[in-house]
């Protein structure tokens, strides 16, 4: 699902890629200058990027209730869906890997006969609070994932071999699998967790790719920010492009749209704000109050509504 | 109420400034900077008229300087310094006395000025122009989406400022302090 399309790609290379390097980033902004304003922290509240990012309640009430009150409301299914098929894509990812790594170029075939055969990840976890006809559903929906991107796998690892007769496991892996999924960053520099974990990072042109199987949403784009801004932060190197990877089921079909981004100098601004507002908000222990419009599928709802 | 393109800079540059502007004006003390910053204006337009736009890498057009422009839609208005008009559109040039890199202040005032240019001539501008007077360097900047929703939401930011009537925290780069002309009045900073 991180793969992109020729299209896809070519929209990468000749537009967001030239034009991330002609329009630049102020450096103020950049991530490495995380030891002054801007960028430092101003409160000493470490936040998770979902945290900043998150504005699917429009007063940051949810945010509140768990940091400050220390409510802990039970994941809304569409939570609970979101983990699941996430967990499902990364067993997919990392055992062909490990299938690389273990059978060795020489026995591709034993490598393709592996994938073929790999168990879909037990999706039971996820499942437990949700309604039967949910769970299957679930269930399904993982299965479709599960398949497609074994499918596509196999077909970039032959692709990959057709091409490089001389090729090793680990240029294989590289080449083929480009991405690192779940990567760890640590995000206290700029008064983040220290236990991040991005959806996926792919090395070539650094890009953060994150994945989503809700609605589009504007302010999705800050969290490719913030990963890009510790990127950057702790290992110095200039992170301009994220993706947002939309991923949508009609019926048994899986639809996959994506969203890629310069991430500029407005997102990381919008970021740093958003940032610094809610680590004041936990800090100050300030109430923002029920918001005006509720969403009935807010995990808090309950909480604000009763 | 219209707010002037120069306080986008000033909102950014210290949101104070804003506060000490329309909140609770007091005199603002003319540094000797400021009267240097305008000469030096008045020389650019006297060169600038002479020079071709290879500095813009335009083939052809008609240069026009301290045009007003105003726009009841945005709220805005402000005195562009100079503007390029080709038959390819028209293109804004902001000219600043600066000897380090354009600040962030300075590339949302051309963004502003270019959203005027827009209304004034309906048609869109995709890019403009930093001209920095000592170096003589002239830095493209692009007009995106995403730069225009930000100037939107400064806006609101400034008149959610003023009509709050609240003080502004002081801006957290303290150097900025050493030579502002408002100094006097924050009794806060160092």
């Amino acid at each position: 699902m991180y793969f992109l399309t020729d299209e896809e790609r070519k929209h990468l290379l000749k537009g967001l890629l030239p034009r991330s390097r002609d329009q630049g980033v102020a450096d103020e902004l950049r991530g490495w200058n995380w030891s002054q304003p801007p960028l430092s922290p101003v409160y000493d509240m470490p936040l998770a990027i979902y945290e900043v990012a998150g504005a699917y309640c429009p007063t940051n009430r949810d945010l509140y209730l768990r940091r400050v009150e220390r409510v802990r409301p039970k994941p809304s299914p569409a939570m609970a869906r979101g983990s699941a098929l996430h967990a499902a894509l990364v067993h997919v990812l990392v055992a062909a890997k490990r299938l690389i790594y273990a059978h060795g170029v020489d026995n591709y075939q034993e490598i393709f006969r592996s994938l073929q055969e790999l168990v879909p990840l037990s999706i039971e976890p996820y499942t437990r609070d949700l309604a039967p006809t949910e769970a299957e559903s679930l269930r399904q929906k993982a299965l479709i994932i599960h398949d497609f991107e074994r499918a596509r796998i196999i077909a970039r690892i032959q692709e990959i071999l057709t091409k490089h007769p001389y090729i090793g496991e680990d240029s294989l892996v590289s080449l083929a699998l480009p991405v690192v999924v779940e990567q760890k960053l640590d995000g206290s520099f700029l008064g983040l967790s220290a236990n991040l974990s991005t959806d996926a990072f792919t090395f070539c042109e650094p890009m953060i790719l994150d994945l989503k199987f809700g609605e589009p949403r504007k302010f999705h784009r800050l969290q490719t920010t913030g990963y890009a801004l510790v990127m950057e932060a702790i290992y110095e190197f200039p992170v301009n492009l994220g993706c947002l990877v939309y991923a949508e089921f009609r019926g048994n079909r899986l639809i996959i749209k994506k969203d890629l981004h310069v991430i500029d100098d407005e997102l990381r601004q919008w970021f740093i704000e958003a940032r610094d507002e809610k680590a004041r908000m936990i800090y100050e222990e300030i109430d923002p109050g029920v918001a005006e419009e509720c969403h009935p599928a807010c995990y808090c709802y309950q909480v604000c509504h009763r | 109420m219209t707010l002037k393109v120069g306080d986008i800079k000033q909102y950014l540059y210290c949101p104070r400034i804003i506060y000490y502007t329309y909140v609770a004006p007091v005199d603002r003390k003319v540094t000797p900077k400021m009267v240097y910053g305008k000469e030096e204006h008045i020389e650019f337009e006297r060169l600038e008229r002479r020079r071709t736009l290879r500095a813009y890498r335009l083939a052809e057009g008609e240069r026009r300087f301290r045009t007003p422009l105003e726009s009841p839609r945005l709220g805005l208005r402000g005195v562009l310094d100079m503007h390029v008009v080709t038959s390819l559109g028209c293109l804004p040039v902001e000219v600043k006395y600066t000897a380090s890199r354009p600040g962030l202040n300075h590339k949302y005032q051309l963004v502003a000025y270019a959203m005027l240019l827009e209304d004034a001539y309906g048609k869109p501008v995709r890019h403009g122009y930093l001209y920095l007077i000592p170096s003589k360097n002239v830095y493209v900047v692009e007009i995106t989406p995403n730069a225009r929703a930000f100037v939107r939401r400064m806006l609101l930011q400034i008149a959610d400022l003023i009509r709050r009537e609240t003080f502004p925290p002081a801006t957290r780069r303290a150097g900025r302090c050493v030579d502002c002309e408002y100094r006097r009045f924050c009794g806060d900073v160092v």
